[in-house]
């Protein structure tokens, strides 16, 4: 039958009573067993009303907790936990009852109460309705357990002096709320509020200010007293400020981040790097947001009534937002690491840096954290690559990238783009490219601008950077590294094309050679010619536009007229710069004018490498030219003039012809070791560096380094070098000095010869002549008296001998002896000459050849070899120390001698 | 329904003999009626904590008489 819920309480209680309660003993009054029933009616109707609802939160599992524990200190009969498990679960399994947790939470304190209502109960009774938990260890175990549960203590302990409560504060169980710890504190602190035992400022009042703690901002309770700092209020248990202290972690670290995040020096990869923390930022104010949702949900379910504003219940605490933002506070930990580290660093150096967080650090967060702050690092840095590498601009305003513009640098040409433009610095080379890969993007980068600005060629730089420019971006590499391949290859491909077909770089350079080194032969020979005469006058009286007639016209009669005319326009005749006393030949020279942007490969200094080399060849051959003709002449004039005054210069000739000969020959074969051994070796070397080179790709680098390599290999070994101490120039420009005056002296000796030959040619005459007219012979007076020899120019023959002056200044002074005298003085003269010349020569030829000898290359061994092929010279080896120079020379000429026997050895010739 | 009616109270009967059962391993010494009384109050929404305060109270009352009367014997 329906009956309401007091109906149905009063009927149980009334029965549970009569079973309870003993029944009317036998010697018992009536009286007192109703009084007893009464008291007992009366105690259960107050307790029952007084206390109409659990304090606890109402947890099965709980309950269940708190049975099996005791159980299991019950360690006479431990089965019993065992099998109260299996009973538990049986009952959860029931749908009948609706209050588990009721039920078993009654039992559970009726069995307390039996276990230790025997000791105590009775005697306190009465205050055992105030509050269980005290007195006895009961009381402990009790206070334990409701320390241990979830939910906290279900009520404040009241008035509690027990320091057993002390040591539940150090418990620091992770989810346990602060109040039981809280209460003891507040004995402790001497606050005597046994009813509500709150501290002031509230945790719910801290919570409601922790929101905006964590980003940054100041709040009433929690006050940020300058940039760096957070005041605490002092008024809260130590265990508080503890979490506090956690908590405070994040927000001063979100504050100094975000002053980072706002300033704005340092270059682009340090603004990607603050966007890249204001986005991590960002989430974190996602947390805090969430946090802040959470407890204002859990305020808002807030209960004031509750001991403590039943905190505990909503969910959210202190100790909870510790947790909460634990992860979040490793990350800005991290992140404010970074900013420190970053402080002065920029571009490359940046990306460095975090690079090795990502790689080389050990801990998961860390690494993954870096890996995605790198992606947005270095956004900017391939930006600026991908300029680089298609467009060959350098955008980089705050010279961030690895290659950077010469600050130094001045538009004087092409070559000084080539070379000077652009630097790369190897300290803003990041690690997350290799050196390699830098050097390549470098001459990429430098390519593509020298094509646009050298070659003038910015329309194909254009088309190609729109053909291929993509995308670069971080963790790519695969990707990276082979358009960057694919890029230096057509780079690369396209300059050498330019080379070759716009500014024919390969015409040039054989033109240099033809030119320059004197590869046309036809056109020198015709040129020597023909500016001969004109050389042989004084510097100061050599006109240019003579000069460039006579080029035209040896190159109009030569070979050379076939060539294209910009090789053509490119040629011509200069003079030097004259100091006193120089002819002509000193300071000719032609000229080859290299415009940019091919003065990238022939450099100011291979110009004059090239100027220098050319009048070292010019002098050689000027001296070859005069030497041959005069022997011509000497051939010629054997067979006529000469053979006439045999009997006078006969033996000076023979000499004569044979110092001639052996010049000659000398002349000739350095000629040919220059010529060919040198230079057309060299050249066969740069062709085919040029066609095929060894690493690879042909780049203007390797170019401009086999154009070097060339060049100087023949100033070496053309003997224009100064290695090893030894310094062939001098040794050579005074052979050829020699041999100049050599030729004078023979010439002189041919002159005089003629002379002699004239006048016995008019005494002859003479002679016939008055035999004719019936003299015989002539009168001795006559002829001696008679003779004027042409040798002797009298002050009225001023002819080309004058400027001429071939005859050794010695001469002059005879003129004013007459005569035969005069004659025989000056033909001493020049026998003199000619032997002290012939000897001189040969000693300096001896000594060429001797330090020849020791050249660590075997083709200046060659042509030592080849110019003493038939042994009639004795090389010398000089020796360095002055005084022992005697003895040693001695030594040495019969070392020599002995030498010159095997001379196939050439190495030989240990001192 | 009787069937209805009649599975409810052997659930019932199931339930309140796993009560006793875990009461007993508590050392309640709690009988099968008392318990079950116990099991309607609780049921009806009466705290269990106040309960169980009862029926301490009502045992160390009774004993409180028992003493008396023991004494008043021993007299």
């Amino acid at each position: 039958m329906p009956s309401t819920r007091e109906e149905r309480v009063d009927d149980a209680l009334q029965s549970l009573l009569e079973r309870l309660i003993p029944p009317q003993f036998e010697d018992e009054a009536e009286a007192l067993a109703d009084q007893r029933w009464d008291e007992a009616n009366e105690l259960a109707r107050d307790l029952i009303d007084r206390e109409p609802e659990a304090s606890i939160a109402d947890d099965v599992q709980h309950a269940a907790d708190s049975i099996k524990r005791r159980l299991l200190k019950d360690t006479r009969n431990p089965e019993r936990a065992a099998a109260f498990g299996g009973l538990y679960s049986r009952l959860l399994a029931q749908p009948v009852l609706g209050q588990k947790w009721g039920i078993l939470y009654f039992l559970d304190r009726v069995g307390e109460g039996e276990n230790d209502g025997g000791r105590v109960g009775r005697v306190e009774g009465g205050r055992r309705v105030q509050g269980s938990g005290d007195g006895g260890e009961g009381g402990q175990e009790e206070v334990f357990d409701e320390a241990f549960a979830r939910h906290g203590l279900p009520r404040v302990p009241q008035g509690l002096e027990s320091p057993r409560q002390v040591p539940l504060r150090e418990r620091a169980v992770p989810g346990r709320p602060k109040m039981q710890a809280q209460t003891p504190e507040v004995e402790v602190v001497g606050e005597q509020e046994p009813s509500s035992g709150k501290v002031e400022p509230s945790e719910a009042a801290l919570l409601r200010d922790l929101p905006f703690t964590l980003q940054g901002l100041s709040s009433t309770n929690l006050a940020f007293s300058d940039k760096s700092s957070l005041t605490l209020p002092t008024s809260l248990p130590v265990p508080l400020i503890a979490l506090l202290h956690a908590l405070a972690e994040p927000s001063l670290l979100y504050r100094s981040l975000s002053d980072f995040v706002e300033s704005s020096d340092g270059g682009l990869v340090g603004q990607s790097l603050r966007s890249a923390i204001g986005q991590e930022l960002r989430s974190y104010l996602g947390l805090v947001a969430t946090l802040e949702g959470q407890i204002r949900r859990a305020l808002a379910q807030l209960d004031e009534s509750l001991p403590r504003g039943g905190l505990g219940k909503a969910g959210v605490t202190l100790k909870r937002c510790v947790v909460w933002t634990r992860e979040a506070t490793l990350g800005l930990r991290l992140m404010s690491t970074i900013v420190e580290s970053a402080k002065g660093k920029k571009g490359g150096e940046l990306i460095s840096l975090i690079h090795n967080l990502a790689t080389s650090h050990g801990d998961t967060f860390v690494y993954v954290f870096a890996e995605r702050l790198l992606s947005n690092i270095t956004r900017p840095f391939y930006n600026m690559l991908r300029a680089w590498v298609y467009d060959g601009e350098l955008e980089d305003p705050y010279t961030e990238f690895f290659v950077s513009s010469n600050p130094d640098f001045e538009d004087s040409g092409a070559t000084s783009v080539w070379e000077h433009k652009y630097l790369l610095q190897e300290g803003m080379i990041p690690s997350i490219v290799t050196s390699d890969f830098a050097q390549r993007v470098y001459l990429i980068g430098k390519s593509l601008n020298f094509i646009r600005y050298g070659c003038h060629d910015g329309a194909w730089v254009e088309s190609y950077s729109k053909d291929t420019s993509r995308e670069l971006k971080y963790g790519d590499t695969a990707n990276l590294s082979q358009s960057i391949d694919e890029a230096y290859k057509t780079v690369m491909a396209r300059l050498i094309y330019l080379m070759e077909t716009k500014f024919a770089l390969a015409a040039h350079l054989s033109a240099l050679k033809k030119y320059l080194l004197l590869g046309q032969g036809d056109f020198i020979a015709l040129l020597m010619e023909s500016l001969a005469s004109n050389l042989d006058r004084p510097a100061n009286s050599q006109y240019r536009h003579t000069l460039t007639a006579q080029l035209e016209h040896a190159i109009r009669n030569s070979n050379a007229q076939f060539d294209s005319s910009d090789v053509l326009r490119r040629l011509d005749a200069r003079m030097l710069e004259l100091s006193h006393g120089e002819i002509g030949w000193d300071v000719f020279t032609l000229e080859y004018r290299i415009d940019s942007p091919l003065d990238v490969i022939v450099s100011p200094w291979a110009s004059k490498q090239y100027l220098k080399i050319f009048n070292f060849l010019w002098r050689v051959k000027r001296v070859e030219f005069a030497l041959s003709t005069t022997w011509r002449r000497v051939q010629t004039g054997a067979r006529g003039v000469l053979s006439a005054v045999g009997d006078k210069v006969g033996e000076d000739w023979k000499a004569a012809r044979l110092g001639l000969a052996g010049m000659v020959h000398f002349v000739n074969q350095l000629q040919y070791y220059i010529l060919f051994e040198v230079i057309e070796a060299s050249w066969e070397g740069l062709q085919k560096t040029i066609a095929s080179p060894a690493s690879g790709t042909v780049t203007l680098d390797t170019l401009i380094e086999a154009h070097t390599a060339y060049l100087r290999s023949i100033t070496r070994k053309g003997l224009l070098g100064g290695a090893g101490g030894v310094d062939f120039t001098a040794q050579l420009h005074e052979l050829l000095k020699l041999m100049l005056s050599y030729r004078d002296v023979v010439d002189g000796l041919y002159s005089f010869s003629v002379a002699e030959f004239t006048r016995r040619q008019e005494l002859a005459a003479k002679i016939e002549n008055r035999t004719r007219a019936g003299r015989w012979g002539v009168a001795e007076s006559e002829d001696l008296t008679m003779s004027e020899s042409p040798l002797f120019p009298g002050p009225n023959r001023g002819t080309k001998g004058g400027a001429d002056s071939p005859l050794p200044p010695l001469l002059l002074p005879l003129t004013t002896t007459t005569g035969a005298e005069g004659e025989k003085s000056m033909l001493d003269s020049l026998r003199q000459r000619l032997i002290s010349l012939e000897t001189d020569f040969k000693t300096r030829v001896n000594v060429l050849l001797g330090d020849l000898a020791y050249q660590p290359d075997v083709d200046m061994r060659f042509l030592g070899v080849v110019m003493n092929f038939n042994g009639v010279y004795a090389p010398v080896r000089r020796r360095r120390q002055q005084p022992q120079q005697q003895h040693h020379h001695h030594q040495q000429v019969a070392r020599s001698e002995r030498s010159a026997v095997g001379k196939e050895k050439v190495g030989e010739g240990k001192e | 329904m009787p069937a209805a009616d009649d599975s409810k109270r052997k659930a019932a009967r199931e339930t309140i003999d796993i009560l006793h059962e875990i009461s007993t391993l508590l050392n309640t010494h709690l009988d099968r009626q008392s318990l079950s009384y116990c099991v309607s109050l609780i049921e009806n929404g009466v705290n269990p904590e106040a309960l169980a305060k009862v029926i301490q109270e009502l045992r160390a009352q009774n004993e409180r008489y028992e003493i008396e009367r023991a004494e008043t014997a021993a007299q």
